[in-house]
């Protein structure tokens, strides 16, 4: 410990242990046992409590009967754990008597203090802290911890009853963890007398009819299948897994949501995943509960890797059924494909979704966001019926927006349910741009598209939904790749980019920002990705898009100029911000688009747009943009010379990433044998003199934001690998230019900071191997 | 049963991040979403696990409310959507959306510089936070669905803060957690209105119903809410008078400047700061002063920005006074240049941020924490480890952070010792990067603490409770002592009862629903024929027949029932037999049923008929004798279904036996 910590810690115990002096803030005592738990863990507590008593006598003081306020005794309670975490320090604390006084009968269990949640989640952590070994295990079971535990399980704190669930488990751990590990028996019977009297008490619990019982063991038993991993735990899970499996003859179900969560970390486990009751349970369950109560379960089979083919065929049913049944309610001719075939096919009732609104939409929108997760994955089920579930989607769509036309009754009412829903909008829209993926029938791809230009078009459409629009949208026109026997999305695309257009100038005109910033996002997306080909181009070039985009650069909110940055920045780079045609504007010159983003680097007064300005710049310097191709050296300079004084250090940052890019440029990426050529060198670093780069890697390494002089070192070390030979690198430093050059940048330092340090600049111009 | 149910994962029992859960009748919304500054890890988040415990986030949660700007109550937000994956509604007002991304962005800065925090929230994730944030009106119903909906109410405290009431149904919440009730405690880039821990504050009750200088007075209509959750950080404090406040503020400016030194205040950008600005501005136009009057480059311009932006939002006066005078632009403050910092003469500097952390603030302390002439004030609080924590807390000698460039070629010692640096304590080294140095710093300046908070203490708590009739109030964001004194208070005067759960505690209120029933004119007619006048506090029992169809409750005579529903009516009588142990005979027997019921029953028609029975209204009582006993009697009472009461109070009277003739 620093001795000026040790020089302080009686003071310290002494401000604990007066109540005169309340303690008014909880994060300094979390802090302090922060420290605490940093000190014991790099040396012995035992020796820590022998060098300062003062530590064992905080804890002696808290347990006189007294008006200590509950926070310093749950402080001293985890303190207390903390300490006898090592088994010679608990031993120490025992021929105390300490730790019976704080964590037994005689401590705060029989006080008033317990009264405090605080206090008894401070005693289940300090417990926690200390069951580490043998001893702490038969004071656990000797003083009557584990009975105390079992009814903080109930405890109307979350956050207590919680805790001591986790200690339930930790205690079983510890009793059957160890070194004897080998010689435990599978048989819960043969346990230790502490882990079976748990064992029984969670037999108790799941066999009450008590709900909040059988939920307390089905918590303990998820935590401990789900963080241990000793052989015990397979015992556990025979022991208790008909107890379990009988749960599903109630009716209803007792606490679906922690079965379904045991279920799972049961299946997750790889030594517990082998038993076939399991599965057999999960299928129970299944069926046994409502359908949004099994959607979670049986998106989680269904992300398994391995388990049996007819259970993930009954999971994927569950997921599937409501869509299903949205696309029976709103089919309007017979003969395309439903999405659940054969006996699921038939079971499905008119009464499958929930008859109110809210459940309903409750049990949508989950099972589009199970599917929308489960679409990407390898072990995703085969097939896929992607035709069936785009059509689905864009029922639900049609539904939501009014645009159906139902001709059956359960249409009709799911019609009432679903119209005006944003909630189920935005959880389809995820979907419909996740299943851009898979593509499919032409006709649907057309249904598709024009879902997605009425959510665009429309005026009622919020701007979440039509920020989920837009990305659904561009995943569409980017997605590719198309499987056999799907359509070319092309040609589809080139149809819909001309409304699109109208579409995104009319949003780019929106009153709410959120609104024109997706637009932006799109175009920026979309000209990156399709920048270079024609038809785009074309109709691109031939809307006023580009020209909005420009004068977005002046929008009132920070955000949309940061996005007209990046996506003038995209259009400038693929040619496409013509200059405009009108007669009005023919009279003054149009600024280049490199002069405008230099302008909103220099005035804009919030540092979101000139962090864009700056991304775009290095990406221009990198991509080898035509206007800074011309000049480089002129445009890093003045680049170099507004990032320099900005007072957001994010921009210095990325003014100095800029820097780095043109070093690059100038002398070749870093790699392990990356000297540059000295006649390339001198020539470089001449240019990084006139660029002023010095300047700037110079000032930057004083910088008061930590980021900045940080990437300064980096610039500064990358050329210094490029500037040295790698045979010289360890002679490097010795020789006299190092102190020629810290004499100039002290000299700066103290007052010349405007004037170019000379002679480091001197020093650093010269060629390869003298400097650095 | 419908139910309301309050969780609170923060601010329960503490003045940490808020984060409450509210479920009510089935629908669950999030107040607040803060950050604890206290912490760099996990703990700094309100712990999210228990409510995706129960499921999806996006489909557990209907919304998110965030009530004001403050970090510890909207801190989290971008984490909470971005990160943990909540995708649904939250909705704010709208000055709270327009500033809330600049102190998110602000903090996310200081994290990841000045704390080198890696997996923290990003400048992208803010944006995409903020996209899903729907703006509300004062006063505007928002439908978040068919069944929830919300509505904001004034609060004052700070620009665009509100008071939110939650409603589904019959039953509802409001959320005062600011209502100049609220302090941000916790808050690294903002003011925080807690004195430091050294200071007793004075007393005197001036809970901010009034308008400051800025901004209105916190204001909830006679809504009479199931629950009123509301913040309780001062609820024992009594502080000082606000006049006094700035009188004395003034005075220490200007004695200061007088002498001839440096003034500097930091403070958030928006807030307190302009708060202060007018009074000094009033002050230097009063005095005629000279001396030069900064703000933080960059900052007045955006605080100017969004007071213009939102002046529907400020005070009565400042609304009034705004087209021909903008109170927030200054003449006497002028915007600041780094380089003024070394300009000789006196100056008074507003820079930001408010705790000495970072930044501007910290720059210009570090030049003038030298010269005793200087004085700096606090006018809010800071959080721990700050440097404005430790110069309010009396330390005179600071251990700050230096840096030098160090790499092993070159190092440059001592380079970075500004003015009032004394010694240096230590240096650590690196390898290949920037380290820092421990350095000294002595504080000669002088350090005021004067609160300025927008403060409501016990007495505009029970003013608001007063005001908005709650059935029950549960306390939040404060000391559990404090909360306790408060709530017997509470409970004592307005007779609700008060909640205070700790984190992590549910507070479960059993809801009685009011259903709205429709009641027939001709009931209404045959009620007021009884010539009582309805009185609202009274409660009165009504006979009629209940109508339930479509959803639609109507109470209706029984005649007009059985017409609109098409039905005959059938006599229904309820008859009950009584044995009574009497060998008179069944006449004379009678005859004392009719004389102890007319003795007993003196409101009601007693008749004896000539066949012998006793009648009481529709009651009809005959004496028979037992058929096998001729020791004892049976009278046989029976009743309509419309005298039932009666019925059954006569038949228990007449088990009771008859009295002995005298």
């Amino acid at each position: 410990m620093d001795p000026e910590c040790a020089r302080l810690l009686p003071a310290l115990c002494d401000v604990l242990a007066d109540p005169r002096q309340p303690v008014a803030d909880d994060a300094c005592l979390e802090k302090l046992l922060d420290w605490f738990k940093a000190v014991t863990e790099a040396g012995s507590s035992l020796l820590l409590l022998q060098d300062h008593p003062c530590l064992v006598e905080l804890l002696f003081h808290v347990l006189k009967p007294q008006d200590l306020s509950s926070r310093i005794l749950s402080f001293a309670l985890r303190l207390a754990g903390i300490f006898a975490a090592q088994e010679n320090c608990f031993q120490y604390l025992q021929q105390g008597e300490l730790l019976p006084g704080l964590f037994g009968e005689p401590g705060p269990l029989g006080a008033a203090a317990w009264a405090a949640p605080s206090v008894r989640s401070g005693w289940i952590q300090g417990l926690h802290s200390l069951a580490q070994h043998p001893s702490a295990l038969r004071f656990l079971a000797d003083s009557g911890a584990v009975d105390t535990i079992f009814s903080l399980q109930g405890d109307p704190s979350l956050f207590v009853a919680s805790a001591a669930g986790q200690l339930l488990v930790r205690v079983l751990d510890l009793a059957l963890c160890g070194p004897a590990e080998g010689r435990i028996s599978l048989q819960a019977w043969d346990w230790p007398a502490c882990a079976r009297k748990i064992v029984c008490h969670l037999e108790d619990c799941l066999r009450s009819k008590a709900t909040p019982r059988v939920m307390q063991a089905l918590h303990v038993l998820t935590t401990a299948f789900g963080h241990c991993h000793g052989l015990w735990t397979q015992g556990l899970w025979v022991q208790l897994s008909p107890l379990v499996a009988r749960l599903l003859e109630k009716d209803p179900v007792p606490a679906p949501h922690a079965l379904v969560d045991l279920l799972l970390s049961v299946a997750r486990s790889s030594m517990l995943s082998s038993d076939p009751g399991l599965w057999e349970t999960a299928a129970q369950t299944l069926s046994h509960l409502s359908p949004t109560q099994a959607g979670p379960l049986a998106a989680g089979i269904l992300k398994l890797q391995d388990c049996p083919q007819a259970l993930r065929i009954q999971a994927f049913g569950v997921l599937l059924q409501p869509l299903a049944f949205v696309l029976e309610a709103t089919a309007q001719a017979p003969g395309m494909p439903g999405l659940l075939e054969g006996a699921a096919g038939d079971l499905m009732a008119m009464d499958t979704l929930p008859p109110s609104k809210s459940a309903c939409v409750g049990l949508l929108c989950s099972a589009l966001a199970h599917l929308e997760l489960l679409q990407p994955l390898p072990q995703r089920p085969s097939p896929w019926p992607q035709a069936p579930l785009l059509a689905a989607v864009v029922a639900i769509l049609r539904l939501c927006n009014g645009s159906a036309a139902p001709s059956s009754e359960a249409g009709g009412r799911l019609c009432a349910m679903l119209g005006g829903c944003v909630r189920v909008q935005r959880a389809a829209l995820d979907f419909l741009g996740v299943l851009s993926q898979g593509l499919g029938p032409q006709e649907l791809v057309t249904q598709v598209f024009a879902i997605l230009l009425e959510y665009l078009v429309s005026p009622d459409s919020s701007p979440t939904v039509l920020k989920k629009a837009f990305q659904a949208t561009l995943r569409w026109l980017l997605s590719s790749a198309a499987p056999p026997g799907c359509c070319d999305l092309e040609p589809y695309a080139q149809l819909v980019l001309g409304e699109l257009l109208s579409v995104l100038r009319k949003r780019l005109c929106s009153p709410c920002w959120e609104v024109r910033d997706s637009g932006l996002e799109f175009l920026t997306q979309m000209t990156r990705h399709r920048g270079g080909q024609a038809g785009f181009r074309q109709a691109l070039l031939a809307s006023e898009v580009p020209e909005l985009t420009r004068q977005l650069l002046q929008d009132p909110e920070s955000y949309v100029r940061a996005s007209a940055v990046a996506a003038v920045g995209q259009l400038s780079s693929w040619g496409l911000l013509a200059a405009p045609s009108s007669p009005e504007h023919a009279a003054t010159p149009q600024k280049t688009p490199l002069e405008e983003l230099l302008l909103v680097l220099t005035t804009d007064s919030e540092g979101f747009p000139r962090r864009a300005v700056m991304r775009v710049f290095t990406e221009w310097l990198r991509d080898g943009y035509a206007d800074v191709a011309e000049d480089p050296e002129r445009f890093v300079a003045r680049v170099l010379q507004a990032a320099s004084g900005d007072l957001d250090w994010e921009v210095r940052v990325q003014g100095l990433e800029l820097a780095l890019a043109f070093l690059e440029q100038l002398l070749g990426p870093c790699g392990p044998s990356a000297a540059a050529p000295p006649g390339a060198l001198a020539q470089a670093l001449q240019a990084l003199c006139r660029v002023q780069l010095f300047e700037f890697a110079f000032r930057s390494l004083f910088d008061c934001d930590r980021p900045v002089a940080q990437k300064s070192c980096d610039l500064l070390l990358f050329l210094r690998a490029k500037a040295t030979p790698p045979s010289n690198s360890q002679e490097v430093g010795d020789g006299p230019d190092v102190t020629s050059v810290e004499a100039a940048l002290r000299r700066w330092q103290a007052g010349e900071q405007g004037q170019l340090p000379q002679q480091a600049r001197q020093a650093a111009s010269r060629p390869c191997g003298e400097t650095f | 049963m419908p139910e309301i149910r309050v969780t609170p994962l923060g601010a329960g029992q503490d003045v940490g991040r808020s984060c409450i859960l509210v479920s009510i009748a089935g629908k669950n919304v999030m107040l607040d979403c803060g950050m604890h500054m206290g912490f760099s890890d996990d703990r700094r988040f309100p712990d999210f696990s228990y409510i995706t415990r129960s499921g999806r986030l996006t489909d557990f949660l209907d919304c998110v409310i965030i009530s004001h700007f403050h970090l510890d109550h909207c801190g989290a937000l971008p984490y909470f959507s971005e990160m943990v994956g909540y995708d649904g509604p939250i909705y704010m007002t709208q000055p709270t959306q327009a500033i809330c991304p600049i102190l998110l962005e602000d903090y996310r800065k200081i994290a990841v510089d000045k704390k080198g925090e890696a997996n923290f929230f990003t400048s992208q994730m803010i944006k995409d936070c903020m996209k899903k944030v729907v703006a509300v009106h004062l006063h505007q119903t928002v439908q978040v669905d068919d069944e929830l909906e919300i509505k904001a109410y004034y609060a004052g405290h700070v620009l665009g803060a509100a008071m939110f009431q939650i409603k589904v149904g019959s039953e509802s919440v409001v959320y005062t957690v600011s209502g100049n009730l609220g302090h941000r405690k916790g808050c690294l880039v903002e003011e925080r209105e807690e004195a430091p821990p050294h200071h007793h504050i004075l007393c005197q009750g001036d809970y901010n119903m009034t308008p400051d200088r800025h901004l209105g007075a916190a204001w909830i209509d006679k809504c009479r809410p199931s629950l009123l959750i509301t913040e309780s950080t001062y609820a024992t404090t009594i502080r000082d008078s606000k006049r006094c406040r700035e009188r004395d503020f003034l005075k220490k400016v200007h004695e200061t400047v007088e002498r001839g030194g440096k003034v500097l205040i930091p403070v958030f950008a928006l807030g307190r700061a302009q708060e202060l600005c007018i009074l000094l501005e009033t002050f230097w136009e009063r005095m005629d002063l000279k001396a030069p009057i900064y703000f933080s480059t960059g900052l007045t311009e955006k605080a100017n920005h969004y007071y213009k932006l939102f002046i529907p939002w400020t005070n009565q006066k400042i609304r009034k006074t705004f087209v021909q005078r903008n109170m927030f632009e200054f003449k006497h403050i002028k915007a600041f240049d780094r380089a003024f910092a070394d300009s000789p003469g006196p100056m008074v500097v507003f820079a930001t941020p408010g705790m000495l952390h970072a930044g501007q603030s910290l720059q210009i302390f570090r030049k003038w924490a030298g010269n005793e002439k200087n004085m700096v004030i606090m006018p809010g609080y800071c959080v721990q480890g700050t440097v404005g924590h430790k110069i309010l807390s009396g330390q005179r000698k600071l251990e700050m952070e230096g840096r030098q460039v160090v790499s092993p070629h070159l190092s440059l010692p001592a380079l970075w010792i500004p003015l009032g640096w004394v010694e240096a304590l230590g240096t650590t080294t690196c390898a290949d990067g920037p380290h820092t140095a421990m350095l000294q710093l002595e504080v000669k300046m002088q350090v005021e603490y004067m609160s300025f908070s927008a403060h409501a203490d016990a007495k505009g708590i029970m003013q608001l409770v007063g005001q908005a009739e709650p059935e029950n109030v549960l306390l939040v964001h404060g000391e559990a002592k404090k909360m306790e004194f408060l709530k017997q208070k509470i409970e004592q005067e307005f007779r609700v009862n008060c909640y205070m759960p700790a984190n992590g505690e549910t507070v479960t209120l059993p809801t009685s629903p009011s259903i709205p029933v429709g009641i027939s004119l001709g009931l209404l007619k045959r009620e007021m024929a009884q010539g009582l006048l309805p009185d609202a506090k009274k409660p009165r029992l009504l006979h009629g027949t209940l109508i339930m169809k479509d959803s639609n409750f109507r109470l209706v005579s029984s005649e007009q029932a059985l017409k609109e529903l098409g039905l005959a009516e059938h006599q229904l009588r309820f008859t009950c037999r009584v044995h009574l142990h009497d060998t008179r005979k069944e006449q004379e027997m009678a005859m004392r049923v009719y004389n102890h019921l007319k003795s007993v029953l003196k409101d009601h028609c007693v008749q004896h008929l000539p066949d012998g029975s006793v009648t009481v209204e529709s009651i009809l009582v005959q004496a028979a004798a037992h058929s096998e006993d001729p020791g004892t009697k049976v009278l046989l009472v029976s009743w309509t279904y419309q005298d039932e009461e009666l019925g059954s109070y006569l038949t228990s009277l007449l088990k009771k036996g008859l009295p002995q003739a005298s």
